[in-house]
């Protein structure tokens, strides 16, 4: 182990941490000051590191002439529908996994498992005829299975490795109180295990927020456009490159997910079972 | 208040045998304690008992009702698990009263019945706590409390203080004795503490592999256990075994050419081992026609010291239980004597082959 309190040591410590922080925020520490610049500064051959004329310019774009708020409306409402439809799914088939033996089980398993190894970007070649004769071709629903598709396998195999950790003593106990198998996973397992499914939901939120190939595909309607490719199309398109409105758009888009993270972190940490059992 | 009746109780997981047709009756009011080594099946038999796993061969009745396909809430049972089982999310007053808000119970009768069990086990002031606010013992307390609260016919304990210290746990053993004078109900309690099973319960099952091997009151399994693994068993420390040869007129041949007039029925020439119990031997000077060795370890417990003795022809060295105050070295050569009317004999298939028992099998 290393001994962090001989002082070279712990500098060395400090300065690595430095460098991959350093590595890890600038982008965004970028973003933020382009979003504040002036389109003059912005453009300058030689960069400035910090805005030296603050300017709200491109936010005014963003939320005036650009569709900004329509959407983040819309993303909110797909990756909201998706994270929920997710967990509830996963958390269903996570369960069966978990706690009940049956036939094919492992299979079935492996074959979640298996459906990673497919490059995301493949899958659509399938998705796509699939969404166009079942007519959710750009649709909201359209889009919220789809965003699933690679977000519920993992989701599933998280809440299985989770449940599998809930004591079978404490289901037991239930089902000798009398409580039936649905009742038991409503009333004694999933409250025990709201961290994980925070986790779950915010994962799938993350996958459906910052998807870009399976929106920009499914959807056309500028109407029904989310986020990403709502971006990408209104800043940095054939006919123009708005540097300064994309950046102050993206670090709006991205500000829900950060405040998501920012309120439910403290699921991540706490150990709701303690106390169950010993 | 109910009896219970076990006939041909079997169970199998997958290919395995875990029980192998049990047969039991309990009284009505009975303390039943199951004990046994780890892996014996008594485990196994109180969840079938409580209806979390299926017979797979059999019948288990409560006053007299076949159960085998009534689900564990309204077997009329209530148990109370190893590692206590409480509802992490719900107070002590809800994890208490969970069961009777499942069954429909109004809240007001809840909260009487509730209270009533606080009061009982002095958990009153911790009804709105958490289990984890609260000290081991006081969560077992809880879960015992959750099983009062129903009012069941039979209580089931599966080795309730397995996970308290030694302090607590004798604690908790007159707890569950206080609790079994007052409420009166039968109760099965299963348990590998010998010392549990002989001071809670009036009647012991020694299993073993999946089969009973005795039931029985505790002095009687002490004083006459039925076969060598029950003599092992029951008892702190272990009865000594003493390996020895039949010889003629009832009487054996011990380790050393010795003699003693230990009634065995058993024909002339078999092999047969003698147990004797750590308090009936009598530590004397080495002489001829008495067992000799030597002292290899002295125990002080206060009131009592166990002397180890290496005697030749004996594998595991015999333990004698002397008065606290003994002076006993090692290394101090010994004779050991007993009185024949306090061994027990056992024949080659270990099981017991005393006077009483002859009579019986040559009826």
């Amino acid at each position: 182990m290393l001994d962090l309190s001989a002082p070279l040591a712990r500098g060395i410590f400090l300065l690595v941490l430095a460098v991959i922080g350093l590595f890890l925020f600038f982008p965004i520490y970028w973003l933020a000051i382009s979003a504040l610049k002036g389109n003059a500064e912005l453009y300058r051959i030689d960069p400035t590191f910090y805005p030296h004329a603050l300017s709200w310019e491109h936010f005014a774009t963003a939320f005036g002439r650009g569709k900004l708020l329509l959407h983040l409306q819309n993303s909110l409402v797909v990756s909201g529908s998706a994270a929920a439809l997710n967990t509830a799914l996963a958390m269903y088939a996570g369960y069966s996994f978990a706690k009940f033996r049956f036939a094919g089980r492992r299979p079935v398993m492996l074959m979640l498992l298996s459906a990673q190894v497919f490059p995301f970007g493949l899958l659509l070649i399938s998705l796509y005829p699939i969404m166009s004769s079942l007519g959710l071709l750009d649709t909201r629903p359209g889009l919220v299975i789809a965003s699933i598709v690679f977000a519920l396998p993992v989701s599933t195999y998280m809440l299985y490795s989770y449940f599998s950790q809930v004591p079978d003593e404490l289901i037991e106990a239930a089902r000798a109180d009398g409580a039936g198998e649905l009742r038991i996973f409503h009333t004694i397992v999933l409250p025990v295990s709201i961290p994980a499914l925070v986790t779950v939901f915010l994962y799938g939120f993350m996958w459906s927020w910052n998807d870009l190939l399976y929106a920009m595909t499914l959807i056309v309607s500028e109407d029904k456009r989310t986020v990403g490719p709502g971006l990408l199309l209104s800043y940095l398109n054939e006919t123009n490159a708005d540097w300064g409105g994309a950046m102050a758009a993206s670090l709006v888009a991205s500000l829900p997910v950060v405040v998501a993270f920012a309120i439910l972190q403290r699921w991540f940490i706490q150990g709701v079972t303690a106390g169950a059992v010993k | 208040m109910a009896t219970l009746t076990l006939r041909g109780v079997k169970k199998t997981f997958d290919k395995t045998h875990v029980l192998h047709g049990i047969d039991l009756d309990v009284p009505d009011g009975a303390f039943v304690v199951f004990v046994g080594p780890s892996g014996c099946g008594k485990s196994t038999l109180l969840r079938l008992i409580c209806g979390l796993d299926e017979v797979s061969a059999g019948t288990i009745a409560i006053d007299g009702e076949k159960v085998n396909d009534v689900p564990p809430a309204r077997r009329g049972i209530a148990m109370v698990f190893q590692s206590y089982a409480l509802y992490p999310h719900m107070t002590v007053a809800q994890n208490m009263g969970y069961a009777l808000r499942l069954a429909g119970t109004p809240a007001g009768e809840i909260e009487t019945r509730v209270k009533a069990a606080a009061g009982v086990l002095r958990l009153d002031a911790l009804l709105q706590r958490k289990p984890r606010q609260l000290s081991g013992g006081q969560r077992q307390r809880v879960a015992i409390g959750r099983a009062i609260v129903r009012e069941p016919r039979i209580f089931l304990f599966d080795e309730p203080l397995s996970n308290l210290d030694a302090a607590l746990r004798v604690d908790m053993r007159g707890e569950i004795a206080r609790l079994k004078a007052r409420l009166g109900t039968t109760m099965v309690y299963v348990t590998h503490d010998q010392t549990e099973a002989m001071t809670l319960a009036d009647m012991i099952v020694v299993m073993n592999g999946g089969r009973v091997e005795q039931v029985g009151s505790p002095l009687d399994l002490y004083r006459r256990p039925a076969n060598r693994f029950v003599a092992g068993f029951i008892g702190s420390p272990r009865m000594n075994m003493l390996p020895a040869t039949v010889a003629e007129n009832g009487t054996v041949v011990l380790p050393g050419s010795v003699r003693s007039a230990v009634g065995i029925a058993a024909r002339p020439g078999e092999r047969a081992e003698i147990g004797i119990r750590a308090e009936h031997l009598v530590l004397g000077d080495p002489s001829a026609g008495v067992i000799t060795g030597a002292v290899t370890m002295v125990e002080h417990l206060g009131a009592d010291v166990f002397a180890s003795v290496a005697v030749e022809g004996v594998d595991a060295p015999v333990i004698v239980r002397l008065d606290g105050d003994s002076v006993v070295r090692p290394g101090l050569p010994v004779g050991l004597t007993f009185d024949p009317a306090r061994a027990h004999p056992f024949d080659t298939q270990g099981l017991r082959a005393d006077g009483a028992d002859a009579v019986r099998s040559a009826a």
